[in-house]
Parts: C-alpha cells; sequence; structure tokens
C-alpha cells in the first residue's frame, strides 16, 4: 500500500516537474492560443499572428525563467517599457527578499482586441491558467492554482515583438 | 487493483487536505483598492509572525506582531494587478486582492503620420493609451477627445471612448496647408502632436509660352492645389516639346510658385506640362498656330 502511495506521489511529482521545466523553456514557452478574428482596425496577417503567438509565449517563458531563478537579464530580449520596469523591480525585490516565484504555465487563450491603424501597437486580452508558488529557499510560501486574465500590449522592435504592458485584471 | 487505487485516491485526498491546512485562514484583505493607496491588513492572534505581499512589480517581507494591524504602503501597491498576502505560522493565513489603476494621469498618443497633403480623407490616425501616474494601463472606459487644427481652418473634433485602455479615431487632413496641432484629451489630462499638412498635387496647372531670341519661354501660371494652397518651392515642373527634329524635355522648379523654362527654338512644336501624375495644358506653336 506504501509503495502504491509512493508511487502515485513520484508519478505526481514528475508530472509537475516536467510542466516546471517547459514554462521555463525559453526555446519551447507555453502554449498559446491567439484568436485574431476581431483584430482591427489594421487587417492582422496571419504571419503576424503567428509571430505575436510565438513572441508571446517567449515572454512568458522569460518571465518565468527570469522570476525563477532570480535572473532579470533576459527580460530586455522580451519585455520593453512598463512591463520591463515592473518585473525587473520585482526580480529586484525577491532577490532582496530572499524569495523567488514558480509558475507553470498550462497555456494561454489569447484574443487580439486590437492593432493599431499604423501597425505599432497590439493589444490583447489572455485567459491563462497558471499554478504559482511562492518560495523562500526550498519551503513554499504560498501555492495556488489560478486562471488569470491579462491585458497585454505589444509592440515591434528590431527582431520581434515585445511585451510593453502586461496587467493582470479581475474577472469581467 | 480496486482496492490499490482506491487507497491512492484516499492519499490524494488527505495531501490535499493537509495543504488546505497548511494554507491555514483566509486573511481579512479588501477586494480591491487602488494602486498607490495605502491599506491595513488586520492579524488575529498573538506573539510573532512574517507577512509576505507578492506583487507585479515586487515583493514585501517584515516581521509583525500578530494582533496588529499591518500598514502597507501605498508605495508597495503602485502596480495593478493581483497581490497574495501571506502570513506565517499557526494564526497565519493568506489571501489575495486587486490593485486597480488609478485615475488617468499619463496619455499615450501616437500620430501618423507626422506630415501629409491635404484634403486626404482618414489619413490621419490618432491611437491613445490611457494610463494613470503609475504606469498602469486604466482599462475602465474612458471618454477621449481628438482635436486636428491649424490656424485659420476649422477644428476637427470626435470623442471616442477607450475599450481595453485604448481608443483610436481617423480624421481627415485639412484643407489648408500649415502645422496642424492634434491633441487627444481623457479627464483633462492632453497630449499633443504636430502633422504637416502641406500642400496637395497641382490643380488645373496651366503655362503660356512666347518666342523669345533665344528659343521659347514657357512658365506657368502660379501653381496652387486643389484647395488653393500654394504648391511648395522646389516641387518639379515637366516642359516637353515635341518637333520635327524629336523631343525636348526640360525639368524646372518651382520658385515663387511658378516654374519656368527655355526650350529650344523650333518652326513648330507642342509643348505640354506636368508636374508628378497631373498633367497641364497643350500649346502648338507655328504652323496655323
Amino acid at each position: 500500500m506504501r509503495t502504491t502511495a509512493c508511487l502515485m506521489l513520484a508519478a505526481l511529482l514528475l508530472t509537475l516537474s516536467g510542466r516546471t521545466v517547459h514554462a521555463g523553456d525559453p526555446a519551447n514557452g507555453p502554449e498559446v492560443q491567439l484568436n485574431a478574428d476581431n483584430a482591427g482596425p489594421r487587417e492582422l496577417e496571419d504571419l503576424t499572428r503567428q509571430s505575436l503567438a510565438r513572441d508571446y509565449a517567449r515572454a512568458w517563458s522569460t518571465m518565468a525563467q527570469a522570476l525563477d531563478q532570480n535572473r532579470p537579464d533576459a527580460l530586455g530580449n522580451d519585455f520593453v517599457g512598463f512591463a520591463l520596469d515592473n518585473l525587473t523591480q520585482r526580480v529586484a525585490s525577491q532577490q532582496q527578499n530572499g524569495l523567488r516565484t514558480r509558475i507553470v504555465d498550462h497555456g494561454h487563450k489569447a484574443v487580439i482586441v486590437f492593432y493599431s491603424p499604423e501597425g505599432s501597437s497590439v493589444e490583447l486580452r489572455d485567459t491563462a491558467q497558471l499554478e504559482i508558488q511562492v518560495l523562500q529557499g526550498s519551503s513554499v510560501v504560498h501555492s495556488e492554482n489560478v486562471t488569470m486574465h491579462y491585458i497585454s500590449v505589444m509592440t515591434p522592435t528590431e527582431v520581434r515583438w515585445k511585451v510593453r504592458v502586461l496587467e493582470a485584471l479581475p474577472e469581467t | 487493483m480496486t482496492r490499490k487505487l482506491l487507497v491512492g485516491f484516499l492519499l490524494l485526498v488527505a495531501c490535499m487536505l493537509a495543504e488546505d491546512a497548511a494554507r491555514g485562514v483566509e486573511l481579512q484583505l479588501p477586494k480591491e483598492v487602488v494602486a498607490g493607496a495605502d491599506m491595513a491588513v488586520p492579524t488575529m492572534g498573538s506573539g510573532s509572525a512574517t507577512f509576505y505581499l507578492v506583487g507585479p512589480a515586487g515583493t514585501v517581507k517584515r516581521a509583525i506582531k500578530l494582533g496588529q494591524e499591518i500598514q502597507i504602503k501605498g508605495e508597495d501597491v503602485r502596480a495593478a494587478g493581483r497581490y497574495v498576502a501571506v502570513i506565517t505560522g499557526d494564526n497565519g493565513g493568506s489571501g489575495g486582492f486587486w490593485v486597480m489603476p488609478a485615475k488617468v494621469a499619463n496619455v499615450g498618443f501616437i500620430a501618423q503620420p507626422s506630415r501629409l497633403p491635404v484634403a486626404l480623407p482618414g489619413a490621419v490616425s490618432g491611437v491613445v493609451y490611457a494610463f494613470d501616474h503609475f504606469h498602469n494601463l486604466v482599462y475602465q472606459p474612458q471618454p477621449v477627445k481628438f482635436e486636428l487644427s491649424v490656424a485659420g481652418a476649422p477644428t476637427t473634433t470626435r470623442t471616442v471612448a477607450t475599450k481595453d485602455g485604448v481608443a483610436w479615431t481617423r480624421m481627415d487632413s485639412g484643407r489648408k496647408q500649415g502645422a496642424a496641432q492634434f491633441d487627444a484629451e481623457v479627464d483633462g489630462i492632453s497630449a499633443r502632436r504636430v502633422v504637416q499638412q502641406v500642400a496637395g498635387d497641382p490643380c488645373n496647372l496651366r503655362m503660356k509660352a512666347q518666342r523669345t531670341p533665344m528659343g521659347i519661354l514657357v512658365e506657368t501660371d502660379p501653381i496652387r492645389d486643389c484647395s488653393g494652397n500654394p504648391v511648395p518651392d522646389g516641387t518639379i515642373v515637366t516642359f516637353t516639346s515635341v518637333d520635327s527634329k524629336g523631343t525636348t524635355t526640360v525639368d524646372a522648379r518651382i520658385k515663387r510658385d511658378v516654374a519656368s523654362a527655355q526650350l529650344p527654338a523650333a518652326d513648330r512644336a507642342t509643348i505640354s506640362v506636368a508636374s508628378g501624375v497631373v498633367l497641364g495644358n497643350e500649346i502648338r506653336i507655328g504652323g496655323a498656330q
């Protein structure tokens, strides 16, 4: 009986740890389903939609890694402006308080709600399924499974779209 | 096998219950607060504990005395989003609350293009993102007033409500050339961009020609666009003469509203004038003319 229980717990732990690696891996990133059916006023080409989905997923992966390892250096590759400022401050304060945050990202369902006429910004609404753990050393301070809603503004840069605003909001 | 699955299930339930117990009681937190506002969290019991606050742009870790209110400064809840508060220990607990954006204090205004011809329908676009003092996107609907004006011409005004923190509009460029002021105002906060409106293509391009000892002198009437704005100096006007020897083309720049050129002498010639995609009149010299 104990063996079965241990095996089950081990299987559960393995499953969870596997998801954590995936969420923190910039090469893969979490799954992002991006719907652009109602994007406007500028028409959104499919190639742009694919780039946005890829870069948004990558940004989440980078953020998860930065918050887990308290390493802000890679944030600038995927974030810019206020979003970058906020995340950089968050990592700095985590370092100061000996905390880190582990995000297990179970995927995003996002809808593009605005693509500016001149093509310089895209706004999307995202519903994310997340497991969030706040840790001090190896002990868990707080743990929760949440469905979060975000507004994000992305702007094009030389090589990719970067997240300029990432703001969680209550369910509306 | 069934028995083992049942045991596994019970173990899982026990683990979940234990996890719930470890989380402790729900803290008495407001459902939402405005960004940058001070707040207090009541605590129960006695003794010492550690308080954690985790938000989008920072974390707080502080030793506290249970039974006393925890004061949270506005600077610790500046970023809008979801916050988690945790108190460790037997009388601890955790909970979440929302920090909502404060009132609009900054306007991100993108106006395009910076320079364009007059009287173009829907050619000027303006996009506004509304932010509060702490750079949070204010996603509650806000009316945005767009105004496009140039000195000596009527102002075009349009009011659009933000949706998810953004509002946009398209406007026609005015009929008068000059530096147009494109303003956007949200809740008393405004931003201004300058859109340079320049004359459009020439309208009614006309020239006259006369023989001179040097050849044929051609000169246009003052060149204006269809709204009456003088076409800028330096704009190229092309004169073309076709005679029995072939075709002669001269490019001349507008200087003080007119363009002129000296064409070679010919007994008979057909002379035409053009600027960009606009064709002017045609003059025949010699013969029956």
